[in-house]
C-alpha cells in the first residue's frame, strides 16, 4: 500500500506540473464565472441555469482532465523508459497501475473541489446580490416611503459586492465539507456521484493506456464516455429493434447484426447516466433521469462503480504484467 | 555463490505486423528476430563481470530480462538464487540502464528520494544516503534543487548511478555505464566501480569501451548475434605471450631509418622520433645495434601482449562466418 501511494503522489506532482490541466480548470472557472452573468438573460429560474452550467463544467472538464492528463501517464513511463528503473526496483507492475491511477484520481478530485467551490461561490455570490438587497445596501429608509443614500453610492456597491464576494467564497468553503442550504440543497450528492463516474472513467483511461498510444487511448476514452453516456437511448434502439421483429429471437441480417453490437457496446460499458443526478437537484423529482427507474438507491450505483472500476483496473495491471518494455 | 545464472536464455522478438520505413509501408508475415540465443552465464559473487560485445549483440536484452523489463521467450535465470522478479532479490539489486532517462519534473534530490521510497528506505536513511550519494558520483552543489530536464547527459548519467547505489546494493547491474561521459567522467566511474568491489559487491556491466573494461573486470563474456562466444578469466583468455615490441628512438639519420624498415612491421616517423613494431628479440637485438652505431637515442622498448580490444576483434571475427553459416543452415532447413 506504501508504494502505491508512493506512486500515486508522484504521479500528482506530475499531473499538476502539466499545463493542461491549467487550461482545463481556469477554462472550467470562465464557463462558470460566465453563467451567472448569462443567467440574466433567461427568461426564469436563472439559478437552474448556473446551477446546470456549473455541474455540467465540473462533470465534463473532470472527464477532460481524465483524458488529457491521464492517457499519457502510463505512455510517457514507456516511451520515456523511466519505467527501466521502476520495475526493476521491489515493485509489482500492479502496484505501478495501481499508483497511476489514485496518482490521477487525486488530481481530478482536487481540481473537481477548486471547480465546485467556484461554483458555490457563483451560486451564493449571486443569491447575495440580488437587486433589492443591494438596493438595501446602498440606501436606507429614514420615514416609511422616503429613501436615502447611504453615503457615496459608488463606494458602497463596490464595498457591499466585495464584502458578499468574501462571504459566498467562505460560505462555499464550507459547503465543500458538509453545509446546505435551500439552495445548494442535494448539489453535493450530484458532485459526489458525477465524481465517482470519473472514477470509472479514469480506469478506462489508464486501461486503454496500458496497450495502446496516447491518441488512441484517447479515441476509445472518448468513445467509452459517448457509449456509457448514451445507454438508456441504445437500450430503447435495442428495445424498438427486437419489438420491430416481434422478438429477439426473430431479428434476421443486418437488424441482427446492429441489434447484438449495440447489446454487447451497452453491456461492456459502464452505464455512466446512472452517475448523472443533475436533473433530480435542479429539476426536482418530476425530470429524474430516465435511468433512475432502474436503480433508486445511491450506495447501488456506488458499488456498481466500485465493481466496474476494480474490473478494469485488474484488466488493466493483467496486460501491464505482460507487457515487455522494448 | 552464483549472483548471476542464466540457463539456456532466449529472445526471440516477433516484429510488427505491418511497419512504416521510410514512408513505404511494409509487411512483416511472421518475421522473427534472435536477439538472444540459448545464453548460458554464470556471475560469481564478489567479482566485476564484464558483457562485452558489438552493437546489437544482444547485451542489452540479456540486462533487460536479468531485471524484469522484458520477458525471456525460454530459458530461465535466476539472481541470488532466486527465479527472475523475486521483489526481496530486487530489493538488493541497483541498476543503471543505458542511456537512462528519468521524470525530468523532478528535481535531483525529489527523484531520489521517490526511489528510495520505492525501495522501501526509511525516512532517515534516506536523508542521510542521498547527499552522500551526490557527492560520490560527482555531481555538482547545486544539482539537488535542480530540475532533472536542466540536467546535461553527463550528470544524468551520475544521477542514474547514484539511484542504482541508493538501497546499498549487493548486485550492481550497470548497462554501457560510461556512455555520455567524458574520460574524466569515465575514470571516475572506473573508480567508483573499483570501490564497489572492494565493498563485496559484485558489479555486472555491459559495455564498449573495451580499455576500460580491461581494466578492472575479473571476467568477461563476449557475445555476438546472441550467441556466447567466449567467457572467462581476463589473464586467461588473453595470450600471455609477448606478441611484438615497440621501439621509439631519436636523432636516427634516414639512411638508418631506410635501413630498419624491412625488420619492422610497423615505422612512422614522428617529428624527429622514430617508432617502430617488431616482432621478435633478434629484432630488436638489430634496432638497438643500429641505434647505438648511429649515437642516435633510445626513447622507449615495450614488450607488447595481446590487449582485450585485439582478442575481442579476433574472436568476433572468428565467430562471425561460422555463425552466418549457421544462419543460412537453419533458413534453408
Amino acid at each position: 500500500m506504501h508504494k502505491i501511494t508512493v506512486i500515486a503522489l508522484n504521479t500528482f506532482k506530475e499531473a499538476v506540473r502539466n499545463k493542461v490541466l491549467y487550461f482545463l480548470l481556469i477554462f472550467a472557472l470562465i464557463i462558470m464565472g460566465f453563467s451567472g452573468v448569462i443567467s440574466d438573460l433567461s427568461i426564469a429560474a436563472p439559478e437552474k441555469l448556473i446551477k446546470d452550467l456549473g455541474l455540467a463544467s465540473i462533470d465534463f472538464f473532470g472527464f477532460l482532465i481524465a483524458v488529457f492528463v491521464g492517457i499519457y501517464l502510463v505512455y510517457n513511463e514507456i516511451d520515456k523508459r523511466t519505467i527501466y528503473t521502476i520495475v526493476s526496483k521491489p515493485i509489482d507492475r500492479c502496484q505501478f497501475i495501481l499508483g497511476k491511477y489514485f496518482g490521477l484520481l487525486f488530481t481530478i478530485y482536487v481540481n473537481i473541489a477548486i471547480m465546485s467551490l467556484f461554483f458555490f461561490a457563483v451560486l451564493y455570490f449571486r443569491e447575495s446580490t440580488q437587486p433589492d438587497m443591494v438596493n438595501k445596501a446602498l440606501y436606507h429608509e429614514i420615514t416609511p416611503g422616503k429613501w436615502e443614500a447611504a453615503g457615496n453610492p459608488a463606494i458602497q456597491y463596490y464595498l457591499f459586492h466585495a464584502k458578499q464576494f468574501g462571504l459566498s467564497a467562505g460560505k462555499a468553503f464550507i459547503t465543500i465539507f458538509g453545509y446546505t442550504e435551500p439552495l445548494t440543497q442535494g448539489l453535493m450528492r450530484v458532485i459526489l456521484m458525477s465524481a465517482l463516474g470519473l472514477a470509472v472513467i479514469t480506469s478506462f483511461a489508464i486501461f486503454y493506456s496500458t496497450f495502446s498510444t496516447p491518441t488512441l487511448s484517447a479515441v476509445f476514452t472518448f468513445l467509452t464516455f459517448i457509449i456509457g453516456s448514451l445507454c438508456e437511448d441504445i437500450l430503447r434502439y435495442t428495445d424498438k429493434l427486437a419489438e420491430k421483429a416481434g422478438g429477439v429471437n426473430m431479428l434476421t441480417g443486418a437488424d441482427s447484426l446492429k441489434y447484438w453490437f449495440a447489446w454487447a457496446a451497452m453491456h461492456i460499458t459502464p452505464n455512466l447516466g446512472l452517475f448523472d443526478k443533475r436533473m433530480d437537484a435542479i429539476y426536482g423529482s418530476e425530470f429524474v433521469n430516465p435511468l433512475d427507474r432502474y436503480v433508486t438507491v445511491d450506495w447501488v450505483v456506488v458499488v456498481y462503480g466500485l465493481l466496474y472500476v476494480g474490473g478494469v483496473l485488474c484488466l488493466a495491471s493483467m496486460i501491464f504484467n505482460r507487457r515487455n518494455f522494448k | 555463490m552464483i549472483v548471476i545464472d542464466t540457463n539456456k536464455l532466449t529472445k526471440v522478438y516477433t516484429h510488427d505486423f505491418i511497419d512504416v520505413e521510410h514512408g513505404r509501408i511494409r509487411f512483416n508475415f511472421f518475421r522473427r528476430t534472435v536477439a538472444l540465443d540459448h545464453l548460458d552465464l554464470e556471475v560469481r559473487e564478489g567479482e566485476i563481470f564484464g558483457l562485452l560485445g558489438p552493437n546489437g549483440a544482444g547485451k542489452s536484452t540479456t540486462i533487460k530480462i536479468l531485471m524484469g523489463i522484458l520477458f525471456p521467450t525460454s530459458g530461465s535465470a535466476r539472481i541470488m538464487e532466486r527465479p527472475l522478479g523475486d521483489k526481496t532479490v530486487k530489493g538488493q539489486i541497483g541498476f543503471l540502464p543505458e542511456n537512462p532517462a528519468f521524470c525530468d519534473y523532478l528535481k535531483g534530490h525529489e527523484f531520489l528520494n521517490y526511489y528510495g521510497e520505492l525501495y522501501g528506505m526509511t525516512r532517515d536513511r534516506r536523508r542521510r544516503r542521498i547527499p552522500e550519494l551526490f557527492g560520490l558520483v560527482g555531481l555538482p552543489d547545486h544539482a539537488p534543487n535542480l530540475p532533472l530536464k536542466g540536467y546535461s547527459k553527463g550528470m544524468l548519467q551520475r544521477i542514474g548511478l547514484a539511484q542504482a547505489l541508493l538501497n546499498d546494493p549487493k548486485l550492481v547491474v550497470l548497462d554501457e555505464p560510461q556512455s555520455g561521459l567524458d574520460p574524466l567522467g569515465r575514470k571516475e566511474i572506473r573508480d567508483i566501480i573499483l570501490a564497489l568491489k572492494e565493498e563485496g559487491k559484485t558489479v555486472f556491466f555491459s559495455s564498449h569501451i573495451l580499455s576500460d573494461a580491461e581494466l578492472i573486470c575479473d571476467r568477461v563474456a563476449i557475445i555476438n548475434r546472441g550467441c556466447l562466444i567466449s567467457i572467462g578469466e581476463l589473464n586467461k583468455l588473453l595470450n600471455t605471450k609477448i606478441k611484438d615490441y615497440e621501439i621509439v628512438a631519436s636523432g636516427l639519420s634516414g639512411a638508418a631509418i631506410e635501413a630498419l624498415r624491412p625488420r619492422a612491421q610497423k615505422c612512422i616517423e614522428r617529428e624527429g622520433d622514430v617508432l617502430m613494431i617488431v616482432p621478435t628479440e633478434t629484432e630488436v637485438n638489430e634496432v638497438m645495434r643500429i641505434v647505438v652505431n648511429e649515437k642516435a637515442r633510445l626513447v622507449s622498448l615495450t614488450p607488447r601482449r595481446e590487449t582485450l580490444e585485439e582478442y575481442f576483434i579476433r574472436e568476433v571475427s572468428r565467430h562471425a562466418p561460422d555463425e552466418e553459416t549457421a544462419r543460412e543452415g537453419a533458413a534453408n532447413a
